[in-house]
């Protein structure tokens, strides 16, 4: 039962921030596509790779709460 | 059969025949129009909407009927690794998602070959049609991909390559249309992929600056902070495959048991649904872990191609510069 419990701090914890940091990394991309729209492409490449990089934590946070979900 | 079943499935067929007689009644009305009102057009729309819900209702309480519902609700086994199968010579097991990569690569190769044979003859120097325009567009956005992420080193080696991975975890990520767990969410194979960019990044990183140039690069620019920061770059260097390789594997796995959750929740009404939301789970997101897989690859291997810092005024020469050029841009 305390699995479930620690599964579930974990992904709650680990979302919460990982929204925080996805939605400062697109504010500020939209920011500087408004200020220069030509390099919007380029803005956007940067913004993704960001966004990964920002979710990645969230995927290991899933992947540690998976395991400790499914641990006898 | 009870009788609940019943109702609910003569409702659903009455749903559907009085939307499709209204349908087929307005069509006919519309045509003989020759100016179509909008407000037949919208009951029209409606009507073909209530059909499909009618038809998808009816289709629902038929299969839970002949195939019953799973006592006990909502009940998902789930398994970090891939279920093994037992080879039938020896003691030996293997992963039911290897069986799976195999397949999609023996595919892919076949495909290839078949294309090596009946399409490649074709090309012409002059206006290209047909599969031409394809493998162009593809070799040429790849070539410039690359091109741009390691300022035009090694793009003959690290082109195809990177074709060849997102071909297989596209196909991978196919194999999970039709049923089959992807091997993409198997931790085992990601890592291997994650292995491969690793190899590569030091393949890459030696080849043009020697094994002593790579090691600069890993120290740094400071020559006495050397022997602290190398092995230092080098537990965080180990991390680069671990990180890859769990990033594509969470994401796959977190699309995949979503996907098996809406199976469980709908039942036997999972008709037409899942695949509307496979699209997204099984083809969209996959392909931006694919674009990303790349694009990080690329990252890592630009960062260990960058030529080493020579000497202590030399770095910073280049940080006043920067930071001249910075102040005069703002």
């Amino acid at each position: 039962m305390l699995n479930y419990i620690g599964a579930a701090i974990i992904m709650a914890a680990a979302v919460i921030g990982v929204g925080f940091g996805m939605c400062f990394a697109t504010s500020k991309a939209i920011d500087a596509s408004a200020r220069q729209p030509e390099a919007s492409s380029k803005i956007q490449t940067i913004l993704l790779l960001g966004c990964a990089l920002a979710e990645s934590t969230a995927i290991y946070a899933f992947v540690v709460s998976l395991i400790l979900a499914t641990a006898k | 059969m009870e009788t609940k079943t019943i109702i609910e499935a003569a409702v659903g067929a009455v749903v559907f025949a009085a939307c499709l007689v209204g349908f087929i009644f307005t069509k006919g009305k519309l045509k003989e129009m020759e100016t179509p009102d909008p407000k037949l057009k919208k009951r029209k729309k409606l009507l073909f909407i209530g059909m499909v819900i009618g038809a998808w209702f009816l289709l629902g309480v038929v299969i839970t009927a002949f195939c019953g519902r799973k006592p006990g609700g909502l009940h998902i086994e789930f398994e970090m690794f891939s279920q093994r199968i037992a080879l039938p010579f020896g003691s030996l097991t293997l992963a039911k998602t290897t069986v799976t990569a195999t397949v999609v690569t023996l595919l892919l190769v076949v495909m290839l070959i078949l294309f090596r044979l009946l399409c490649v003859p074709k090309f012409t120097d002059g206006e290209p049609k047909g599969m031409q325009n394809v493998a162009e567009i593809v070799v040429e956005f790849m070539d410039n991909f690359v091109h741009n992420a390691t300022e035009g080193h090694f793009v003959d080696l690290l082109s195809p390559f990177m074709i060849g991975m997102a071909l297989f975890m596209a196909g991978c990520a196919c194999s999970e249309l039709l049923g089959a767990r992807a091997p993409t969410s198997d931790l085992t194979c990601t890592l291997a992929l994650g292995l491969c960019t690793f190899a590569l990044i030091n393949f890459c990183g030696v080849r043009k600056n020697g094994i002593g140039g790579r090691l600069k690069n890993m120290g740094g620019a400071m020559p006495a902070m050397r022997p602290i920061m190398i092995p230092l770059k080098a537990v965080s260097d180990i991390a680069v495959p671990v990180s890859l390789g769990c990033r594509l594997f969470g994401n796959m796995l977190g699309g995949l048991m979503v996907m098996d959750l809406l199976k469980g929740v709908l039942g036997g009404y999972a008709s037409g649904l899942p695949a509307i939301a496979g699209l997204y789970f099984n083809l969209f997101h996959p392909g931006i872990q694919i674009y990303i897989f790349i694009t990080l690859s690329l990252t890592f291997i630009n960062e260990a191609l960058e030529m080493p810092e020579t000497t202590k005024r030399g770095a910073a020469r280049r940080l006043s510069r920067k930071s001249r050029k910075g102040g005069a841009l703002s």
